[in-house]
C-alpha cells in the first residue's frame, strides 16, 4: 500500500471529433495493487487505457510515473516506461509456439541467429515466477492452448518485458469456471509480485475477488476511485449506472435521476 | 538469578534456525544465510558443517554466479531425510513421503467413499501404502517421523480423535493405531486438517509473511485454521478453531453437531446444493453449481449469492475478533468465494468494523489440495527443526 502511485494521470481530456470521450479524468494506480476499472459500455474505459498505453494522444492532461511528469506519444514510449496492455483479443499468433509468441518482434539474437535457448529459458522462468502450472511445454503451439492458457501466455508476455504496469482488458470474458479461477489467481499473483495491475471487467465478482481499489467511470468522467474494503456491490453498481452513490461519486447535476439498479 | 543460555543451547537454536531456513526457503547461499540469520560467516560455516555431518544439508557450488570473486557455497536441504505425511478427510485419504525441503517424493491417493468407516478400514490401506513407499526408499535415506491431517477434533497430546463428524469417529485412538503401523521409535503427530492447511499456507503458500491468518476450508464440513501473531491458535486441548460451528442463524437448520444454525449449515456444501436444488455431495457438484451460475442459471445464481452473503457474515465476525491480514478460502469454498466475491466483500464491508477490516486481504490458497499433506509433513519435521542433532541421534 505505497503512498505514491506508480502511474497517475490527471485531468485527462480526449475527444474524437465533436465527441468528448474523457472529461477531466484523474486515475492513479499503485504497485502491488489491483485497480479495477469499471464502467458501462461507452463510459470510456478502453479510451482511457489506450491513452495510458500511448495509442491515443491525449488532448490535455498530465501523465506521471513515480511522481515524475512524462510525455507519452506512442505505445513504444509507454512500453519504455514499463506499461503493457493485454487486450481482449490477446493478439497471439496461433501458428507460433509460446516462446515465439512471447518474443514476437523482440527476438533475442546471438550473432546472426536467434538465441532460442535463452528465449526458451526466459519464457520458462517467467511462467514459473507466476506459478503457472497449466502449461506443459513452452514449445506448444498457441493454437493448441485453451482460452485460459492463452490468457496466461498473454499475461506472461506482458510480464516478460520488465513491465511495472500491466493493464488487462476483460481477461476472464469467455472463460469457463475453472479457467476464470486460474486467471483471477494469476492476476492477484501479478500484483503480489509488485506489479501495478489494472483490471477492466464487467463481472462484479471478479472485481471484488481480486481488486484493492475500484475506479468507476461514468459517461467519460471518473465517478469515484475507492478502496475495495470500503464499498459494497450495490454502491459500485450505482456508481457505474448513475455516477454516484450516497456521498460517493459525481455531484448531482439536478436533472438526472438515480437508477438504483441491482444486479 | 537465572543464568543466560549455555553455549550448547545457543548452538542448538542456531542449528535449528539454519535448518529451518533452508527447509522453508530452499537452496540458499552462505552469504544470504549470513545476512538473513544475523550470524557471522564463520558461525554459518561451522553450523553448516555440523548439519552436513548429520546428513541434513548438502553444500554445492552454485551453477552460475556470473560475478567476480569466489562464489559463496549454496546450502540445500537433504531430501534423504524424510517424513511420512497422511491426510484423512471425508472425501480422500492420502499417504506421501516428503523430503526435507518440503518436496513430495512419493504420494498415493487412496479412494475413500464418503460415509462412516471404522479406523481400521482406513488405516489398513494407509499401512499398505507406507509399505509400498518404504520399498522404494534409498538405503541412505533417514526416517524422521510422521504427521497426519484429519478432518476431526484431535487431542493434541496423543492423537486421540475425539470427534470426526463427517468420518463418523468418536474417541478413536488414531495416534496409537498409526504408531503401531509406523513403529514406536519415531513420533506420529496428528492434527486437525484445517489447522495444518493454515500452517502450510503460512509457511510456504500464499500467506508467507502474514502473521495473522484465518484459513477456511469447505468440503463436507467447514473447518478453520487460525494463525495469530505467527502462532497457530489451537486452544487448550487442540480443539480450537471450529469456526464452522459458530452459530450465525439461531433460526436456521439443525446442524450435525446438535446445535441449530451453525455457520456450516448456511455456507457448507450441503447448504449450497440444497439452495441450488441439487441432490448429492462432493466438490464436483459444487463446481457444477458455480458453472451453472456463470452460464446464467438463475437458481444457481441465487444459491451462490445467498451462500456468499452468509459467508460474508461469518468472515466479518472472524475479522472483528482476529483482525487478520488475510482470509483464505480453500477446498470447495475457493470456487464459491470467487463466484460470490461481491457478496462476501459487501457483507464484510457492511458488518466488520472499519479498523479491523481495512487491511484484510481475501485470497485463495496457493498450495491447493496439497496443503493438508504439506502441513502434516511440517509438523512431522518440527522436532528435527527444533533440535536437528538430537532428533536424528540413534
Amino acid at each position: 500500500m505505497a503512498a505514491t502511485p506508480l502511474l497517475e494521470v490527471r485531468g485527462i481530456n480526449k475527444s474524437f471529433g465533436p465527441v468528448q470521450v474523457l472529461r477531466d479524468v484523474d486515475f492513479a494506480i499503485y504497485p502491488g495493487e489491483v485497480t479495477a476499472l469499471v464502467g458501462d459500455n461507452g463510459a470510456g474505459k478502453s479510451t482511457l487505457v489506450k491513452c495510458i498505453g500511448g495509442i491515443h494522444p491525449i488532448d490535455s492532461g498530465e501523465y506521471y510515473v513515480e511522481g515524475q511528469p512524462v510525455t507519452v506519444h506512442s505505445p513504444r514510449d509507454a512500453a519504455q516506461l514499463g506499461v503493457e496492455i493485454v487486450y481482449q483479443d490477446l493478439a497471439l499468433c496461433d501458428n507460433l509456439d509460446i516462446v515465439q509468441n512471447m518474443f514476437l518482434g523482440r527476438e533475442r539474437r546471438n550473432g546472426l541467429v536467434l538465441d532460442e535457448i535463452t528465449m526458451e529459458q526466459l519464457a520458462t522462468n517467467t511462467l514459473a515466477s507466476l506459478s503457472v502450472r497449466t502449461v506443459k511445454s513452452v514449445r506448444q503451439l498457441v493454437a493448441s492452448l485453451s482460452g485460459g492458457q492463452r490468457q496466461t501466455v498473454a499475461i506472461a508476455k506482458a510480464v516478460l518485458w520488465n513491465s511495472r504496469v500491466v493493464i488487462l482488458d476483460e481477461p476472464t470474458a469467455a472463460l469457463g469456471v475453472a479457467q476464470t479461477a486460474q486467471v483471477l489467481e494469476l492476476v492477484r499473483r501479478l500484483a503480489d509480485t509488485g506489479h501495478a495491475v489494472v483490471l477492466i471487467s464487467h463481472n462484479m465478482n471478479d472485481v471484488f475477488a481480486v481488486s484493492d481499489r475500484i475506479a468507476a467511470l461514468y459517461l467519460g468522467r471518473m465517478a469515484a476511485q475507492v478502496k475495495a474494503t470500503d464499498v459494497t456491490h450495490a454502491q459500485v453498481v450505482e456508481l457505474i449506472t448513475a455516477g454516484r452513490s450516497g456521498d460517493l461519486g459525481l455531484a448531482p447535476t439536478g436533472a438526472e435521476t438515480v437508477n438504483g439498479v441491482q444486479s | 538469578m537465572r543464568t543466560g543460555p549455555s553455549q550448547d543451547e545457543i548452538r542448538r537454536l542456531n542449528l535449528g534456525a539454519l535448518l529451518r531456513y533452508v527447509h522453508l526457503h530452499g537452496p540458499t547461499s552462505r552469504a544470504e544465510l549470513t545476512a538473513n540469520l544475523g550470524l557471522n560467516r564463520s558461525t554459518i560455516g561451522a553450523l553448516t558443517a555440523d548439519l552436513v555431518a548429520a546428513g541434513l544439508v548438502r553444500e554445492e557450488l552454485p551453477r552460475d554466479h556470473g560475478r567476480a570473486g569466489r562464489p559463496s557455497l549454496v546450502v540445500r536441504p537433504e531430501p534423504n531425510a524424510y517424513v511420512f505425511a497422511f491426510t484423512i478427510e471425508a472425501d480422500r485419504v492420502t499417504a506421501a513421503r516428503v523430503g526435507l525441503g518440503g518436496e513430495i517424493l512419493d504420494r498415493r491417493d487412496l479412494p475413500r467413499p464418503r460415509g462412516e468407516l471404522p479406523p481400521a478400514e482406513v488405516v489398513a490401506p494407509l499401512a499398505d501404502a507406507v509399505r509400498a513407499m518404504q520399498g522404494s526408499v534409498p538405503a541412505s535415506a533417514r526416517y524422521i517421523g510422521s504427521g497426519a491431517a484429519v478432518s476431526a477434533m484431535v487431542r493434541r497430546e496423543d492423537g486421540l480423535v475425539r470427534l470426526a463428524p463427517h468420518i463418523g469417529w468418536v474417541d478413536e485412538p488414531l495416534g496409537e493405531i498409526l504408531a503401531k503401523v509406523l513403529g514406536p521409535d519415531r513420533p506420529v503427530t496428528i492434527r486437525n486438517a484445517a489447522d495444518l492447511r493454515a500452517l502450510a499456507e503460512y509457511t510456504r503458500g500464499t500467506a508467507v509473511g502474514c502473521d495473522n491468518v484465518v484459513y477456511l476450508h469447505g468440503d463436507a464440513g467447514l473447518g478453520g485454521g487460525i494463525i495469530a501473531g505467527g502462532r497457530p491458535v489451537t486452544g487448550h486441548g487442540g480443539y480450537g478453531g471450529e469456526v464452522g460451528h459458530m452459530v450465525v442463524n439461531p433460526a436456521g437448520k439443525q446442524c450435525g453437531c446438535g446445535a441449530r444454525g451453525c455457520w456450516e449449515t448456511e455456507v457448507g456444501e450441503a447448504a449450497l446444493l440444497r439452495a441450488a436444488g441439487r441432490d448429492g455431495y462432493g466438490r464436483e457438484l459444487v463446481t457444477a453449481v458455480v458453472d451453472a451460475a456463470a452460464r446464467g442459471d438463475a437458481v444457481a445464481q441465487n444459491a451462490i449469492r445467498q451462500v456468499g452473503d452468509w459467508l460474508g457474515f461469518g468472515v466479518a465476525n472472524l475479522v472483528n475478533i482476529f483482525n487478520p491480514e488475510m482470509v483464505i478460502f480453500g477446498g470447495g469454498l475457493r470456487e464459491v468465494y470467487l463466484a460470490a466475491a461481491a457478496q462476501v466483500r459487501s457483507r464484510l464491508n457492511r458488518n466488520a468494523l472499519p479498523v479491523c477490516r481495512e487491511h484484510v486481504r481475501l485470497r485463495t490458497p496457493m498450495l491447493g489440495d496439497d496443503a493438508a499433506l504439506l502441513g502434516a509433513a511440517e509438523v512431522a519435521f518440527e522436532p528435527l527443526l527444533t533440535d536437528p542433532l538430537d532428533a536424528t541421534a540413534g
